[in-house]
């Protein structure tokens, strides 16, 4: 059966699976905050990517990810693949941790859910191997193998796009490009508070773990967890009524405006050039390779 | 149910991505108009509860959890417009902030989370809790919405992922994005979800509307009242018109072949469906009634005579239940402290 | 102090008192008496401390002289102009009341909400009307002068919380208020910072400003106000007079519960002695 696309924070691997509930949840919460802070780190070093515009970054690296939904050969996808890595090299961040959360995030799941497409069940053909009764053709080996690399290239721009932009210039380079203010505004409150909850949700978790003496039964932890989100539910409808006052108090009279200056310089051009030049490149490569 | 890169082919994604505009640009309007110059405050503060529910790990049973996506809560709460809006924002933030989930997907995504959820969850919700209920009938009401809700969108994310071969194959038919049909990518997506994150949307959303019913909170009484019963009326209207498509499908549906058909394809027809297919005469085969000549027509008004039916009897059994449990006219809600 | 660059409506008469509450009753929205009978004057150039004891109050006296609540009974007024929520819709006297009176809340986080720490400093102005260059100045300078100038470019919630906190009052402080109010500032502050906090409220009483400030905070209270005004549990106004009046009055402290009295032993001998919620106390023995 094809595995839940359930959204599963990544967690550090490797503690044990024997945690309690509220153990695993505070974990999985801390790594995530920790990331967000880990790449505003990582956004501040002096690499390639940081010194692009980022309305010119967006539009280039979501055009790689584009791209790689219009490449079929699995050659072609590995050259992107490729590219993600050499950017990423070229934005100081390590191959290894890229790798590692390109993989737990997509890449490990991308496999598990095309392993089936590649036994003869869904994918009839040629046999390539037998594995007792399940047997392996070749042309599912393909589907497969093209399915895992163009998740694992998209993959890696996404997190190129995410790891080397600050929040902050995402936002401006989104009110450069015209999206509304009101819009952006509550996407950047919406982030602050979400900071905000996460620490008191993971608080929250740890003051359980540190209180209880066992682990409690599925039921004891259930009432817990929906007591505790109606919890974070009121207080965060009252936290909106005190953001409101303190809005007005500040003069909000309904419109957010902001002194956002991005200029583009020419290194942006050639940037720009250069990727656009990628992509022709890999489009023709690919429609003159094999597409079996 | 995040769907990451590289399943859709752009013919879907690209598709969704331009139609979830218009949809957030509708619910936009709709927020505005209700919360008026708040909006700015109360959406993002909904987009953190939606993103932070999101992170909580659920118990399910044994020593199994699951997560739950909130959004037929947040409907509940803040009705379907805001929490489309306030769902899309956390998943936003979650691709662009979290690197969880894929950015060409955004629109698949929030079509699947921050629009049919919050649509179906709400909607129903407000038909089975009624006017004025009690706090054992919102809850079960909330429990209902909640589970059919989350495996409708599981559905349609199943769809999305099975028309992919249909859509984007080579010469020689093989699927280039997510590689399983219909047939396996609607039933393993359904049933993952009416088998487990069914139950952990419903515990969720149950429960938190529990808590907040018995301390009486105003946050249930916030959105503002809705007519469910009109657009009811208007989706079925739809349905009745649009069920004529029904003649393009060649052939008969998977499993509900009669004896003739079986006779030309296998060349036999088994002994005991010959025994059991003679039971019963249906009163309009095909749906088509027998006095009318045009199949299409015939769709139309069966799908009408059977609406009619189905209303009917489920008004009877309604009337027989609320006169048995002695209610009497409805009282009006009780108003918070 | 207020500079919209253009001519105010109505100049505020200088003999007006920054504000008047006369018979101020409000209730909560859920319920609950929040205040009952206030009466109080306080004149331009005030240093004045609202103590009480937790739910007596506070908070929401400073949300009334903000124009964020409306009392239920009595009239609430500042220099010269009732406030009331058809006075504040009309736009020229929200820009120039909200420009004239800063609020500092207790919780930092509520009033960042804005993309970066500039933007923080620069929505109050941008809000008033300034033009870009007049709003870079102001947050140019008020940044400088609580050294966040290294934060313009973070984002709020990367911050600590002391940083929070000064980003906060920055971000009042740009549009050059003549009132300040803060409710329990010093909470959840570190001691130097605290310390930094008071400094700042002492700078402020040189520059001619009105402050008030809420707190159950008593150790705060004699550095920076010149009156204090206690609220008792009953919501009303227990003690309205200069800070050794009422700090030194132990029996009106002790009966709206900002401090409490306390026993223990050394050995044989039971000592007794009251201390406040804030911090330790010395008892001048061994």
């Amino acid at each position: 059966m094809i595995p839940a696309l359930a959204h599963i924070p990544d967690s550090t691997p490797r503690r044990r699976a024997s945690r309690s509930l509220a153990r695993r949840t505070a974990d999985a919460i801390g790594a995530a905050v920790a990331e967000v802070l880990v790449n505003s780190e990582v956004a501040a070093r002096p690499g390639l990517l940081q010194r692009i515009d980022p309305r010119v970054k967006l539009i280039s690296i979501v055009g790689f990810a584009v791209t790689a939904s219009f490449v079929h050969s699995v050659s072609a996808l590995s050259a992107m693949i490729v590219l993600t890595l050499v950017l990423a090299a070229a934005s100081r961040v390590s191959p290894v941790s890229f790798v590692r959360k390109v993989m737990a995030s997509a890449g490990l799941f991308a496999v598990l859910l095309a392993a089936p497409a590649a036994t003869a069940w869904i994918t009839p053909g040629h046999a390539a191997l037998t594995l007792g009764p399940l047997t392996v053709t070749s042309e599912g080996l393909y589907i497969a193998v093209r399915l895992i690399a163009r998740v694992v290239a998209g993959a890696g721009f996404g997190l190129l796009v995410v790891w080397t932009t600050r929040w902050t210039d995402l936002l401006r380079a989104l009110t450069a490009m015209k999206m509304p203010d009101l819009v952006v505004a509550t996407l950047a409150m919406a982030q602050q508070q979400i900071m905000s909850l996460l620490r008191t949700v993971e608080n929250m978790h740890l003051a359980r773990e540190s209180r209880m003496l066992s682990r409690g039964t599925a039921r004891e932890n259930r009432g817990w967890v929906t007591e505790r989100m109606a919890f974070v539910a009121k207080k965060s409808f009252k936290t909106a009524d005190d953001v409101y006052d303190a809005m007005l108090a500040r003069g909000f009279a309904g419109a957010m405006p902001s002194l956002v200056r991005l200029k583009t310089a020419p290194r942006d051009w050639f940037w720009l050039s250069g990727c656009t030049l990628t992509v022709a490149l890999l489009l023709v490569a690919d429609k003159m390779g094999n597409l079996r | 149910m995040h769907i990451p890169d590289g399943y859709l082919g752009p013919q879907t994604y690209a598709v969704l991505d331009a139609a979830i505009i218009p949809a957030w640009w509708v619910a936009s309007v709709k927020v505005k108009k209700t919360l008026k110059a708040k909006q700015v405050p109360l959406m993002a503060l909904a987009a953190a509860f939606s993103f932070v529910i999101m992170m909580f790990n659920v118990p399910v049973i044994g020593g199994s959890t699951g997560h739950a996506v909130g959004a037929t809560l947040i409907a509940i709460l803040l009705g379907p417009w805001a929490a489309c809006i306030a769902v899309s924002i956390a998943l936003v933030i979650q691709a662009l902030v979290f690197g969880d989930g894929g950015i060409t997907a955004i629109g698949a995504n929030c079509l699947n989370m921050a629009v049919i959820m919050p649509f179906v969850g709400f909607y129903l919700y407000r038909l089975v809790a009624g006017n004025a209920p009690r706090l054992g009938r919102r809850v079960a009401a909330a429990g209902v919405a909640s589970y059919v809700a989350i495996v409708v969108a599981s559905i349609a994310a199943g769809v999305e992922f099975g028309l992919q071969p249909l859509l984007a194959h080579t010469s020689g038919g093989q699927p280039l994005y997510a590689p399983y049909p219909l047939s396996v990518a609607v039933p393993a997506m359904a049933i993952e979800h009416l088998l487990f994150f069914g139950f952990v949307e419903a515990f969720v959303t149950m429960g938190i509307v529990a808590v907040l019913a018995r301390q009486d909170s105003a946050l249930l009484e916030m959105k503002p009242a809705a007519k469910p019963l009109r657009w009811l009326w208007a989706g079925l209207a739809g349905l009745v018109l649009l069920t004529p498509i029904g003649v393009l499908a060649p052939g008969t549906a998977w499993g509900e072949w009669g004896a003739a058909e079986l006779k030309s394809t296998l060349g036999f027809v088994p002994a005991g469906l010959q025994k059991l297919g003679a039971l019963w005469t249906a009163a309009i085969p095909d749906y088509v009634p027998p006095f009318i000549a045009n199949p299409l027509v015939g769709y139309v008004v069966a799908a009408l005579l059977g609406s009619a039916l189905v209303i009917g009897v489920t008004w009877l059994i309604a009337r027989l239940l609320s006169r048995k449990a002695g209610d009497g006219p409805s009282t009006p809600a009780p108003t918070a402290p | 102090m207020t500079d919209t660059g253009t001519p105010a409506a109505t100049p505020p008469a200088t003999t007006a008192l920054a504000y008047e509450l006369a018979g101020v009753a409000h209730v909560y929205p859920g319920g609950g008496t929040a205040l009952e009978g206030i009466d109080l004057a306080i004149a331009p150039g005030e240093h004045v401390a609202i103590v009480g004891a937790n739910g007596s109050g506070k908070s929401t006296l400073l949300k009334l002289l903000d124009g964020l609540v409306f009392p239920d009974r009595g009239t609430v007024a500042s220099f010269g102009r009732e406030l009331t929520e058809d006075a504040l819709e009309e736009p020229s006297f929200r820009r120039e009341f909200r420009g004239r009176v800063g609020f500092v809340f207790q919780d930092a986080d509520v009033q960042l909400f804005c993309t970066t720490v500039f933007d923080e400093l620069a929505f109050g102005p941008l809000q008033l009307g300034l033009d870009a260059d007049r709003v870079r100045a102001r947050v140019d300078e008020i940044a400088a002068a609580l050294r966040i100038d290294k934060l313009l470019d973070r984002a709020p919630w990367g911050l600590s919380g002391g940083e929070k906190k000064r980003v906060a009052i920055a971000s009042v402080l740009t549009m050059h208020p003549d009132v300040l109010l803060l409710d329990e500032p010093t909470n959840a502050l570190d001691p130097r910072s605290q310390v930094w906090l008071v400094e700042l409220l002492a700078d402020m009483k040189g520059a001619g400003a009105t402050v008030v400030v809420a707190t159950h905070d008593l150790s705060i209270v004699e550095d920076f106000a010149d009156r204090v005004v206690a609220l008792s549990e009953e919501h009303r106004v227990a003690a309205d007079g200069t800070v050794q009046e009422v700090l030194d009055d132990r029996d009106l402290l002790l009966a709206v519960n900002l401090i409490h009295e306390h026993a223990h032993r050394h050995g044989s001998l039971r000592h007794e002695h009251v201390h406040g919620h804030s911090t330790g106390h010395d008892h001048g023995h061994a």
